[in-house]
C-alpha cells in the first residue's frame, strides 16, 4: 500500500466488511425484537392503543411595563375523541348528549380537528368541571373520549384594554391555509386580533408530544416507557410599554358619551403608554364561545363596538390639522413668524359668490401664524391654503404622516386619506371640482381623513423637534429561561420643518392653552405647560367630533396624548380635559410636576 | 453487441438479476398485503400498478444494456448539465405547498433528484477514469466535492435530506473505490463529525483527542494534517456559539427545515408501530395477509416507506432474513463486478450502484427498526411506487454491462 492509497483487492475486502458489518446490524436488531421483546411486543399489537397526544405549551403571559399582568392563564378543561376508538355510533351518541349537541355536529367537529384517525380531535373547549365529573366516572360508556387540563386566557377587565390585546380563537379553515402548518395545526388556538395575533409566534410556544398505552378496554395505562415524548417548550412572556395606570385613566375620560377612542405616547421612543377605544369589549368573553344572542346584540349594536377607533377610525382631523399647513406655510416661504394675511377674520371668508364660515363669528381681525394657531382662525388658514395649492399640501400632508400606515405593531390599522388631484379628478371627476375643495382641507375639514394614532404620531414629531417613531406597544420578550430582548425606539422619518419652523409652531401650540385667547385655556395644568390644538371633526351625520392632541411638559415633553370624543360639539369643552386628565395622571406618576410654579408667561 | 446478445450470453449474471426480480416480486406480494383490507379507495389495487411498473422497469433495464456503454461515457457530462438545468426549473414550478420537488407529466410525477444520483454518478465515474492526478490530490478531490455539491445545495432547498445524503455518500464512496485510502476519508468526513460532536463539550473534546492521535500516526502530510486540524477546529468552535444564540423555537425550525414534511408525533409514532410489528412477528410471522398491525391499519404509509414492517409482522424473521439475503447478494455481487472490472468508468459506475442500494436498504430498514431516524427514502425494489423502481432497474442495468461490456473499450 502507498501512502493515502489503496489496492483493488484491499477495496473489495474493506468494501465486503463494511457492507457485512452493517447487515449483521439490521439482522441482530430484528432478532432481539422478534425473540426477546416478542412476547410484550405481540402483547401490544393484539391490544393495540398508543395514543399519541400533544402536549399544549403554556401560552406567554402579557405584561404591563410595569410587569403587573394583562393577560394571564387560567386552567380549563377541553374534550377530544380519538376516531378509531368511538366506532360504534352509540358512543357518539352518548358523548353527544353529554355535550348537548346533535350527534350530527359532533361528527363534524372531529372531522374539522381531524389530524389522523388515531390522534385526538378536539371537540369542545373550555367544558364544565360537572361534565368532566361524568365523563371520569363513567369513563367505560365513553371510550376515546379523552378531556385533559387544558388552559383558557383571562384578560384584565375594565380597562378598554381588547383593542390592542385582541383575543384567541380556533383556527378557521380559511387561516390554516396560509399557515405553516408545521407551527399550526387544526384545532389549535391563534391570536385573532391585537397583540394576540401580532406576537402569536412568540407567545404560543412548541407544542409537545406524549405516548400513552391504553389498554384494550379504554383505560389509560400511562405513559409509554419505551418511546419518550418530546416536552412542550412555553412561549415568551411579552412585556408590553402600556402602563395599566394611565390606561385606567384614558378609559375613564369618555364620561357619559358613548364613543371615542385615546391615544397616548412617550414621543422620545414610540413607545405607547395607553391605548383606549370606546366602547370596548371584553376579550375574555370573545376568547371562548360566544353566545349567539350576545353576538348579535353586538353586532347589532349602533355604536359600531368592534371598530377599533384608535386605529380603525378615520376622521377629518379639524383644526389639529392646522399645524401641517402652518408648518407647510412656514417651510415653502409663504409666510414668516409675523407676517399677516390682507384680508381680516370678520367671521368668514368670501371665496367666488361663497362665504365660508370661521368657527368665531365674530371674527379674530389680523391675526400671525402663532395668533392663528392659538385663536385656530379659519379665515387666516382659508387664504394660506389657498396660497400654498393642492400639490403642496397633499405633499406636505404625506411628508408628515398622513395617508399611510403608522406600522404600530398591531395586526390591522387603517391609513387614512390624503386626497390630492387625482383623487379629485378620480371620485368627483374631471374638471367637476374647484379649488373650494382646497379652503377646506385647510382647516382639516372634507375629504381629509387620519386615525387618533396618526394624529398622536404627528404630535410626537412636533414635540420631539421633528424626530417621529413608529408606535410600538412591545418592549421586552422574556423567553422561558429568563433571557430578555428589550425593544427599544425605532425612527420612522423625520417632519419636512426646520427647527426654526417646528419653534413657531410650538410657540402656537403653547399659547392654545396659555395664552389669552387660547381656544384651551380652560386646559392648563398647574406646575407644568401643556401645549396642543383644539380640533373639530364635522360630521355630516350628528353632532360633531371633537379633538384634542397635546403634550407636556412643553419644553421637555413627555407624553402626547390625542383624544376623540364622538358627538360632543367643540374641542376645547370634552376631548380638551380628558387630555387634561391623562397628562396629569402621567406626569403626577412621574413625579415630572413643579411644585408651585407659576403659570408661564407666553407672548400673545 | 445488442441487449438480446447479452441476455443470450453465457457469461450473462443471471444469478444477480434474479435476486433483483425475487425482491421486485417480494415487494408487489407485500403491497398486495399490505393493503389488502384497506378501506381506502384504490389501495387494494396499488400492487397491479406496481406489478406493471415492473414491466416498464424491465424494459428501461433491457434498454439501458442495449446502448453501448461509450454512449454513457461520453454523455456523462451532458446528462450531468441537464441535471443541473432540471433541478434548477424545478424551482420554479409551483405547487401547492409551495415548494416543489417534480415535474408532473400527465398522471407521473418525474422526480429529476431520484435520476440525479445517476446523473452524478456517471460525472464522477466520468472524471474519475480519465484523471491522471493521484488519489490524495486536493484538486481532484476538490473537482470531484463541487461536481456533487451544486446538485446537494439545489436538493436541499426543495428541501430534502435524505436525497441530498445519498449524493453525499456516493461521493465518499467513490473517493474511497478510487483509491483514497479510508484514513484519508475519514479525515476527511472528520468536520461533520465534529459539527455533531460539538453539541456536547466533552464529546467533542475526546473526539478532537482522537482524531489528533490518527493524524499523528498516519501522518498524510503536513498542509492536510494543519488544514484538517483547523477545519475542525473551526467547526467545533463555532457550532455551539451560532447554535447556542438562537431561540428555541428558531433551533426547531431548523430541524424542520432539515427534516420537512416529517412532523415529529406522526414520526415518533411511526416507529413505535413499526416495531410493535415487526416484534410481534416473531420468528415465522403471522402469516400472509394476517399481520393485524397491517389489518388494523395501525401502521401507516406501510406500502411504501414502511414496507419492511409489514415483512417483519407476516413473515418473520425469516422473512427478514430472505429479503436482506437477497440484498447483500445482489451487494457482494456488485462489488465483486466492480473490483473485476476492466474500464475504469464502468467500474465507477457500479461501485456507485452498490453504494446507491446498501445506503437506501440500510437507512430504510435500520429505520422500521428504529435504529434510524425516519427520512422519505424508499427500499429498492421493494417499495411502492413507479419511479424508485425504474430507476433501480436501470441500476441494475449498469451493473450487468460492467459485468459483460467492459471489454468494448
Amino acid at each position: 500500500m502507498t501512502q493515502g492509497t489503496t489496492s483493488k483487492q484491499q477495496r473489495l475486502i474493506l468494501g465486503s466488511l463494511f457492507c457485512g458489518i452493517f447487515i449483521i446490524l439490521l439482522i441482530a436488531r430484528m432478532f432481539y425484537l422478534q425473540t426477546f421483546r416478542y412476547e410484550s411486543l405481540y402483547k401490544q399489537s393484539e391490544n393495540n392503543r398508543v395514543r399519541i397526544q400533544s402536549v399544549t405549551p403554556k401560552r406567554g403571559i402579557v405584561y404591563d411595563r410595569e410587569k403587573r399582568p394583562m393577560i394571564e392563564n387560567r386552567a380549563s378543561y377541553s374534550l377530544s375523541v380519538v376516531p378509531v376508538e368511538i366506532s360504534k355510533t352509540e358512543t357518539t351518541e352518548r358523548l353527544a348528549a353529554i355535550l348537548s349537541l346533535e350527534a350530527e355536529e359532533l361528527n363534524r367537529r372531529i372531522k374539522k380537528n381531524l389530524i389522523s384517525r388515531f390522534q385526538p380531535a378536539l371537540v369542545k373547549r373550555d367544558l364544565d368541571f360537572e361534565k368532566i365529573a361524568i365523563l371520569e366516572e363513567q369513563n367505560e360508556l365513553y371510550p376515546g373520549a379523552v378531556y385533559r387540563k387544558d388552559q383558557a386566557r383571562l384578560y384584565e377587565p375594565n380597562l378598554g384594554s381588547e383593542c390592542f390585546t385582541g383575543y384567541i380563537g380556533e383556527i378557521s379553515p380559511e387561516e390554516m391555509k396560509t399557515l405553516d402548518p408545521s407551527v399550526y395545526k387544526a384545532g389549535r388556538v391563534i391570536g385573532k386580533a391585537g397583540i394576540e395575533k401580532y406576537y402569536d409566534r412568540e407567545l404560543r410556544g412548541m407544542e409537545g408530544t406524549e405516548y400513552l398505552e391504553i389498554a384494550a378496554s379504554g383505560q389509560l395505562l400511562g405513559v409509554l416507557e419505551s418511546q419518550p415524548g418530546v416536552p412542550a417548550m412555553p412561549g415568551n412572556d411579552l412585556v408590553l410599554t402600556i402602563d395599566k395606570d394611565i390606561q385606567e385613566v384614558a378609559d375613564s375620560v369618555f364620561g357619559e358619551f358613548c364613543c371615542g377612542a385615546a391615544v397616548a405616547m412617550d414621543p422620545r421612543n414610540g413607545e405607547v403608554i395607553a391605548l383606549v377605544s370606546e366602547p370596548s369589549n371584553d376579550a375574555n368573553i370573545f376568547s371562548s364561545v360566544i353566545p349567539d344572542d350576545l353576538w348579535r346584540s353586538i353586532l347589532a349594536d349602533t355604536t359600531n363596538p368592534l371598530l377599533n377607533r384608535p386605529l380603525d377610525g378615520q376622521y377629518p382631523p379639524g383644526s389639529t390639522y392646522k399645524l401641517v399647513i402652518a408648518g407647510a406655510g412656514l417651510e415653502l416661504g409663504l409666510i414668516d413668524r409675523n407676517s399677516l394675511f390682507p384680508t381680516p377674520c370678520t367671521g368668514g371668508y368670501k371665496f367666488g359668490n361663497r362665504v365660508f364660515h370661521c368657527w368665531e363669528l365674530g371674527g379674530h381681525g389680523k391675526t400671525n401664524v402663532v395668533q392663528a394657531i392659538e385663536r385656530s382662525c379659519d379665515v387666516y388658514f382659508y387664504q394660506l391654503g389657498y396660497k400654498m395649492g393642492l400639490e403642496e399640501l397633499s405633499k406636505y400632508s404625506r411628508l408628515c404622516g398622513f395617508g399611510k400606515k403608522t406600522g404600530i405593531d398591531l395586526p390591522q390599522e387603517a391609513s387614512g386619506n390624503v386626497p390630492d388631484k387625482d383623487w379629485y379628478d378620480r371620485r368627483i371627476g374631471k374638471g367637476q371640482w374647484t379649488q373650494a375643495v382646497l379652503l377646506n382641507l385647510a382647516i382639516g375639514q372634507g375629504e381629509i381623513l387620519s386615525t387618533p394614532i396618526q394624529l398622536a404620531q404627528f404630535y410626537c414629531g412636533l414635540a420631539n423637534n421633528g424626530r417621529v417613531f413608529r408606535p410600538h406597544l412591545l418592549k421586552t420578550i422574556i423567553e422561558p429561561d429568563g433571557r430578555e430582548t428589550t425593544i427599544g425606539g425605532e425612527l420612522s422619518y423625520t417632519l419636512p420643518f426646520k427647527q426654526e419652523t417646528l419653534d413657531i409652531l410650538k410657540e402656537g401650540l403653547v399659547a392654545v392653552t396659555q395664552g389669552e385667547h387660547g381656544t384651551a385655556r380652560g386646559s392648563k395644568i398647574k406646575g407644568t405647560v401643556v401645549a396642543g390644538k383644539t380640533g373639530t371633526s364635522q360630521n355630516p351625520h350628528g353632532e360633531n367630533h371633537s379633538w384634542f392632541v397635546g403634550f407636556a411638559p412643553a419644553d421637555d415633553p413627555r407624553i402626547v396624548v390625542c383624544v376623540i370624543v364622538e358627538n360632543s360639539g367643540h374641542g376645547s369643552e370634552v376631548a380638551a380635559p380628558a387630555v387634561k386628565k391623562i397628562i396629569r395622571a402621567y406626569l403626577e406618576k412621574y413625579n415630572l410636576l413643579n411644585q408651585g410654579t407659576a403659570v408661564v408667561e407666553v407672548t400673545p | 453487441m445488442s441487449g438480446m446478445s447479452i441476455i443470450k450470453s453465457p457469461d450473462f449474471d443471471w444469478k444477480l438479476v434474479t435476486a433483483a426480480l425475487l425482491l421486485s416480486l417480494f415487494g408487489v406480494f407485500l403491497i398486495f398485503s399490505a393493503q389488502y383490507h384497506s378501506n381506502e379507495p384504490g389501495a387494494q389495487m396499488y400492487y397491479v400498478k406496481q406489478l406493471i411498473w415492473l414491466g416498464v422497469a424491465l424494459i428501461a433495464f433491457f434498454i439501458t444494456i442495449s446502448l453501448p456503454p461509450r454512449l454513457y461515457d461520453f454523455s456523462a457530462y451532458l446528462i450531468y448539465f441537464l441535471l443541473i438545468l432540471m433541478l434548477v426549473g424545478v424551482m420554479f414550478v409551483s405547487s401547492k405547498s409551495g415548494a416543489s420537488r417534480w415535474y408532473s407529466i400527465g398522471p407521473v410525477n418525474f422526480q429529476p433528484s431520484e435520476f440525479g444520483k445517476l446523473a452524478v454518478l456517471l460525472a464522477l465515474a466520468r472524471y474519475f477514469a480519465y484523471t491522471k492526478l493521484p488519489p490524495t490530490s486536493t484538486k481532484r478531490l476538490a473537482f470531484s466535492l463541487i461536481l456533487v455539491i451544486i446538485p446537494v445545495l439545489l436538493i436541499l432547498k426543495q428541501p430534502d435530506l435524505g436525497t441530498s445524503l445519498v449524493y453525499l455518500v456516493i461521493l465518499f464512496s467513490v473517493w474511497f473505490f478510487s483509491g483514497l485510502s479510508p484514513i484519508y476519508l475519514m479525515l476527511i468526513v472528520s468536520p461533520i463529525v465534529s459539527l455533531i460532536a460539538a453539541f456536547h463539550w466533552l464529546a467533542w473534546v475526546i473526539y478532537f483527542f482522537l482524531l489528533l492521535l490518527v493524524l499523528f500516526f498516519s501522518r498524510p502530510g503536513l498542509s492536510f494534517s494543519v488544514l484538517t486540524t483547523v477545519v475542525n477546529l473551526l467547526f467545533g468552535m463555532m457550532t455551539p456559539l451560532m447554535w447556542n444564540r438562537l431561540a428555541d423555537y428558531q433551533k426547531m425550525r431548523i430541524l424542520i427545515f432539515l427534516d420537512p414534511g416529517r412532523d415529529p408525533q406522526r414520526a415518533g409514532y411511526q416507529i413505535i408501530q413499526s416495531i410493535i410489528s415487526i416484534g410481534s412477528g416473531g420468528i415465522l410471522g403471522k402469516g400472509a395477509l394476517n399481520g393485524s398491525q397491517t389489518r388494523l391499519e395501525y401502521l401507516p404509509v406501510r406500502h411504501t416507506d414502511f414496507v419492511f414492517s409489514v415483512l417483519g409482522e407476516e413473515l418473520g424473521f425469516i422473512g427478514g432474513v430472505i429479503m436482506i439475503a437477497l440484498f447483500a447478494f445482489i451487494l457482494f455481487r456488485g462489488m465483486k463486478i466492480a473490483t473485476k472490472c476492466r474500464s475504469n468508468f464502468l467500474a465507477t459506475v457500479a461501485w456507485g450502484v452498490v453504494t446507491i442500494i446498501f445506503f437506501q436498504m440500510v437507512v430504510n430498514i435500520g429505520m422500521t427498526l428504529g435504529l434510524m431516524p425516519v427520512t422519505g427514502l424508499p427500499l429498492p425494489f421493494v417499495s411502492y411506487g413507479g419511479t424508485s423502481l425504474v430507476f433501480f432497474w436501470v441500476l441494475i442495468g449498469f451493473l450487468v454491462m460492467a459485468d459483460s461490456r467492459w471489454q468494448e473499450y
